[in-house]
């Protein structure tokens, strides 16, 4: 196949169908350290893999309230990753404005996603090339969604994006159907467990280099502290999920 | 709302209202809300139009109702309307509460407000949502306030002490009836701009039911009245 005849721009099909741009963009996001994101009847959980580009720098937070009730994990592109989180916090602050209430979730995906999409139609423009997890409660119910660079998205019960990120998808698929009736420890565990397989074999997982932001039906979105973490951690050498199948 | 007016820059400022709506009377009741209006638009001092209905239904479980400009009411449904609809635009399901309309109107009327071209409207909006009972008033200037009674217009100045006497936030759906047709006897009698045909509407937890408009009971044949014993006819 002659890519390089067809991946030009966003303005050009190649003959089997596909834009070249779209899915180069889509790679942008599988570049990005892995983040993840799991949910219970009650809970949403992320969990991200921090990455510092050096021994002197911090590391890159991966992890955004965009409000109380909703918050975003990105892969890709952290620039990117910043204009679509101020214009979801944007569009939430208006919607609370107008309505004194939380803009449902579900709607502002879509909104992120018609944004997206409005990228891959244009001669001039490109996609953007962030993936976004977004968590998020509203009267409908607990949400987790992906939003893709060509403007997709989809709502998940767990999902894993960004670096290695199928050992951890991998680990879902086993045990995914205890997520529904977990309490939150054990949710944020299982989503420590999942990230764990995903690390290279002379990493380790520590309160610096992860992420874990929390949100529930009564619970506006917080991150863990350092201490939480390191606790959390540390409960991970003795946690199975087959425990958790015994207990019910 | 854009008008064509204000793109082409020809503002014209709502400065006194031509069709207008008598008062509209709403109160909680023990599991849900009601709202009470009379069924006549007035041009002016003359009874126009008798038979209109001026509580409407904007939700599964949310109705409006206002006094004041008869056209700034039927658009403000309309946009309400709109809102709702955006539930079939999203496709996800998820429908605005009784709260959120009464919010979108106070910033809509405090936007016209701002731009001096008021809705002419005193607003009440009334549902009942997650079990709980709503009632807000939303004025011409966008004041928004949620109370357990509201009352616009000359019922304000005329009703308020019948319902505080006979009405109480836990009365049965029938007291809270009868408390409104007394309040709009009142109104009949001592209002030039009201009508004795009014209409009920309440919510509850079933949804919302509008009622047929019925007139209230106003007795007018006393003797003294139909004899006319005490006037004098002056000849000269």
């Amino acid at each position: 196949m002659l890519k390089h005849l067809y991946d030009t721009d966003c303005v050009t099909w190649s003959p089997q169908g596909k834009l070249f741009q779209v899915e180069y963009a889509m790679e942008a996001v599988k570049q990005g350290s892995i983040c993840l994101g799991l949910k219970s009847n009650e809970n949403v959980v992320l969990c991200s893999l921090k990455r510092q580009p050096s021994e002197l720098a911090g590391y890159q937070e991966k992890q955004f309230k965009i409000d109380d009730h909703m918050a975003i994990a990105i892969a890709g592109l952290t620039a990117d990753a910043r204009v679509l989180c101020k214009y979801m916090r944007t569009e939430c602050l208006e919607y609370k404005y107008t309505y004194e209430s939380h803009h449902p979730v579900g709607r502002l995906v879509f909104k992120v996603a018609e944004k997206s999409q409005h990228k891959t139609q244009s001669g001039a423009k490109r996609p953007y090339g962030v993936g976004l997890l977004v968590a998020g409660i509203d009267p409908n119910g607990v949400h987790l969604f992906e939003t893709c660079p060509s403007g997709n998205y989809y709502e998940y019960k767990c999902q894993a994006i960004g670096s290695r990120s199928q050992a951890a998808r991998t680990y879902f698929e086993s045990w995914f159907h205890l997520f529904e009736k977990s309490t939150l420890e054990q949710l944020i565990l299982h989503g420590l467990s999942a990230i764990k397989k995903a690390i290279m074999e002379d990493e380790e997982l520590n309160e610096k280099n992860v992420e874990v932001g929390i949100l529930g039906k009564n619970l506006k979105f917080t991150h863990l502290n350092a201490q939480e973490l390191k606790d959390y951690i540390a409960k991970l050498e003795t946690f199975s999920p087959n425990s958790q199948i015994q207990q019910e | 709302m854009i008008f064509n007016s204000e793109i082409s820059g020809q503002q014209q400022h709502t400065t006194s209202p031509v069709v207008t709506g008598g008062s509209v009377i709403a109160l909680v009741y023990n599991g849900g809300v009601i709202v009470g209006s009379d069924t006549l638009c007035s041009y002016g001092s003359m009874a126009a139009f008798k038979n209109v209905q001026k509580i409407v239904q904007i939700s599964q479980n949310t109705i409006y109702a206002s006094s004041g400009e008869y056209s700034d009411f039927q658009q403000v449904v309309k946009e309400l309307a709109k809102i709702d609809r955006s539930a079939l635009q999203y496709d996800d399901g998820v429908h605005p509460s009784p709260k959120d309309y009464g919010n979108f109107l106070a910033r809509l009327s405090y936007k016209k407000r701002c731009k001096i071209n008021p809705l002419y409207l005193q607003n009440v909006i009334a549902g009942f949502h997650n079990k709980e009972r709503y009632l807000a008033l939303v004025d011409i200037y966008g004041t928004y306030l949620e109370s357990n009674f509201i009352t616009t217009g000359f019922a304000s100045y005329f009703c308020k002490a019948i319902i505080s006497n006979y009405w109480n936030e836990n009365c049965t759906l029938e007291q809270a009836k009868q408390v409104i047709r007394e309040c709009f006897k009142v109104l009949f009698c001592r209002d030039c701009r009201a009508h004795d045909v009014i209409q009920l509407a309440y919510v509850d937890e079933q949804g919302t039911h509008i009622e047929e408009p019925e007139r209230v009971e106003t007795k007018w044949d006393f003797n003294g009245f139909k004899s006319r014993a005490n006037e004098k006819l002056h000849t000269q």
